[in-house]
């Protein structure tokens, strides 16, 4: 039996597996357990009303799916009086993410929803279907540090800092939000996209663009996860194209502490709990005692393992 | 309770024009489904067939152990289907999901209307109706004859049946015939699958004479559990369509009142 625990900033997960926010509602409880969850993590939460994005809002591709749900949203009241009741029923800690245009935005909506039986915030500064063109505060380190800053002042609650991989300088990003007082990293999002149906010479998203997940993502999020583990010595949760527990087994190794899941789940409505049994078989027949052992554990240097030596280019 | 599993399928051939049947066992999902509920198949081998597909159920078998879903051959997911899961393959399925169809109290006799492969939601209703005594009058259209699916289904049931096909009778809908019938037949409810034209001309009927009526409607799905909001349509949320909402198909539906998916000036 592995310990399975994880511990991210100043909170400890039972696991390492945890919903992506926007792929997870309480619907999910009818086919899982949600208590065999390390965490959950809501939809992102605005302060204003947001109805949703144009028609169609989704579209398969090879190896994934393109998103512009457009993050409908309730309010905070709404999350306040209804949705966060209903959560206190589940053990696993509670993930709130958050969206807001301005930095100022965040940190007042930080601040609101910072409540009792809230266990952290996610601040989602990466949807690419919220601004014009899918711009978002995490392209750059400059808006990163002044949005983590304002809402490090706004909330006592670990501050997780989901970024884009819609960047070409991510680990600057996640020095940014290191030195600004966030408490762990998420990395990544969607990857700005699009489709065209060539018989209809139409969009296949209402948004035009929008976001690819699912399996195409996951070398590309992983060099990037990389690529931050290598900057900063914030925790970092790997999300990006999991659909197996091996796929989360080389997160781990790139320097993922937990990981999220989000696409699979659409395919496979119990692809989370078959990644923790797998995670955990893994680590059985690897004689791991605990699943963070794998943090980072990726091998640069020359090996004597039998099965991996061949594989070592000769120095 | 929707259930996910690897159900042996028992059958898959063509049925008639563009139509396959595929049959499962299901003893879990057939057991459970009500009419207009809707399974999730998932199909692979396919470079861009990522999605399941979701299909309303045709038929259920008799002793409830078997489910048959009618499929249109229209893309490479639908062409995988025909291909990659032959009587003895095991395939992945979720299900019943969604909310189907409400047959009010006392009703005694119903119209159920569909056109191409929305014909298809509409057998397990009329299975269900005849069971409890309910008169059923069918109004199927097609682009030709060939792709009536279900005709057979009503001879089996001995219901009236109306057919139009833009081959054999070009221009009018079938609900023409239904619109000539309300004088003389007081139906109870309105089921309407297919076509967003017959699902306005149905709702108009609605209007008026005053009877319930349902649609069952389609979108692309991500989840298929509500839980992407992806498969949304714009909704009236009152019968006067002075304010919309976008509701998930998914489990919202995919039956809703015709006057939530109809716009207020139909």
């Amino acid at each position: 039996m592995t310990d399975l625990s994880v511990r991210i900033g100043g909170l400890t997960l039972p696991n390492p597996v945890m919903p992506a926010s926007g792929t997870f509602a309480e619907g999910l409880a009818q086919a899982i357990d949600l208590n065999r969850l390390g965490a959950l993590v809501t939809k992102t939460i605005t302060r204003e009303l947001r109805a949703g994005n144009p028609l169609p809002r989704v579209a398969e591709v090879a190896g994934g799916m393109l998103n512009a749900i457009g993050i409908p949203s309730k309010g905070v009241a709404y999350f306040r009086d209804v949705t966060l009741p209903l959560y206190r029923g589940w053990s696993p800690p509670l993930v709130v993410s958050i969206s807001a245009p301005t930095a100022e935005g965040f940190a007042e909506l930080a601040a609101e929803i910072s409540l009792p039986g809230v266990a952290a915030i996610e601040a989602n500064i990466s949807c690419p279907n919220i601004e014009e063109d899918g711009r978002a505060f995490a392209m750059k380190p400059a808006s990163t540090a002044i949005v983590v800053r304002q809402l490090r002042a706004a909330t006592a609650l670990p501050l997780w800092v989901k970024l884009t991989p819609n960047t070409g300088e991510i680990a600057e990003v996640a020095k940014a939000a290191e030195a600004e007082g966030a408490d762990a990293l998420v990395c990544a999002n969607t990857i700005l996209a699009m489709a065209i149906d060539p018989h209809s010479f139409k969009p296949r998203l209402g948004n035009l663009l929008g976001g690819l997940s699912g399996p195409a993502i996951k070398p590309i999020v992983l060099r990037q996860l990389y690529q931050c583990a290598r900057a900063v010595r914030l925790p970092i949760i790997g999300c990006g194209g999991i659909m197996t527990a091996l796929d989360a087994v080389e997160y781990l190794l790139a320097g993922a502490v937990a990981v999220q899941i989000g696409t699979a789940t659409f395919l496979d409505s119990a692809a989370m709990p078959n990644i923790i049994d797998g995670l955990d078989r893994f680590c059985d027949a690897r004689g791991l005692a605990s699943v963070s052992e794998l943090t980072g554990a990726i091998r640069h240097e020359e090996t004597d393992e039998e099965d991996l030596s061949w594989l070592s280019p000769p120095t | 309770m929707p259930c996910q599993q690897e159900a042996l399928v028992t059958a898959n051939y063509p049925l008639t024009g563009d139509y396959w049947l595929v049959e499962i066992d299901s003893p879990e999902i057939a057991g459970s489904l009500r009419p207009g509920q809707f399974v999730n198949i998932r199909v692979s081998g396919g470079p861009s067939t990522f999605f399941r597909r979701p299909f309303s159920v045709y038929r259920v078998s008799a002793d409830r152990t078997r489910l048959q879903v009618a499929y249109k051959l229209v893309g490479e997911g639908t062409r995988l289907m025909s291909t990659t899961l032959p009587a003895g393959a095991r395939c992945d399925i979720i299900g019943p999901l969604g909310k189907g169809f409400s047959i009010p109290p006392r009703a005694r006799r119903i119209a159920v209307v569909g056109r191409g492969i929305g014909i298809a939601a509409l057998p397990t209703l009329m299975d269900e109706a005849v069971g409890q005594g309910i008169e059923v009058h069918g109004f199927i259209s097609a682009r030709d004859p060939a792709n009536l699916v279900a005709a057979d289904i009503f001879s089996e049931h001995g219901c009236s049946l109306i057919t139009h096909t833009d081959t054999e009778q070009p221009g009018g809908l079938v609900t023409d015939h239904l619109s000539a019938l309300l004088s003389q037949i007081p139906f109870d409810a309105f089921y309407v699958c297919g076509s967003n034209r017959l699902v306005r001309a149905v709702h108009r009927m609605a209007l008026r004479t005053g009877v319930p009526a349902e649609a069952a409607m389609e979108q692309h799905m991500a989840c298929g559990f509500g839980d992407c909001h992806g498969c949304v349509i714009e909704v009236n949320k009152d019968m006067l369509g002075t304010s919309k909402a976008f509701r998930e198909v998914c489990h919202h539906g995919p039956v809703f009142n015709t006057w939530e998916v109809v716009d207020g000036r139909a």
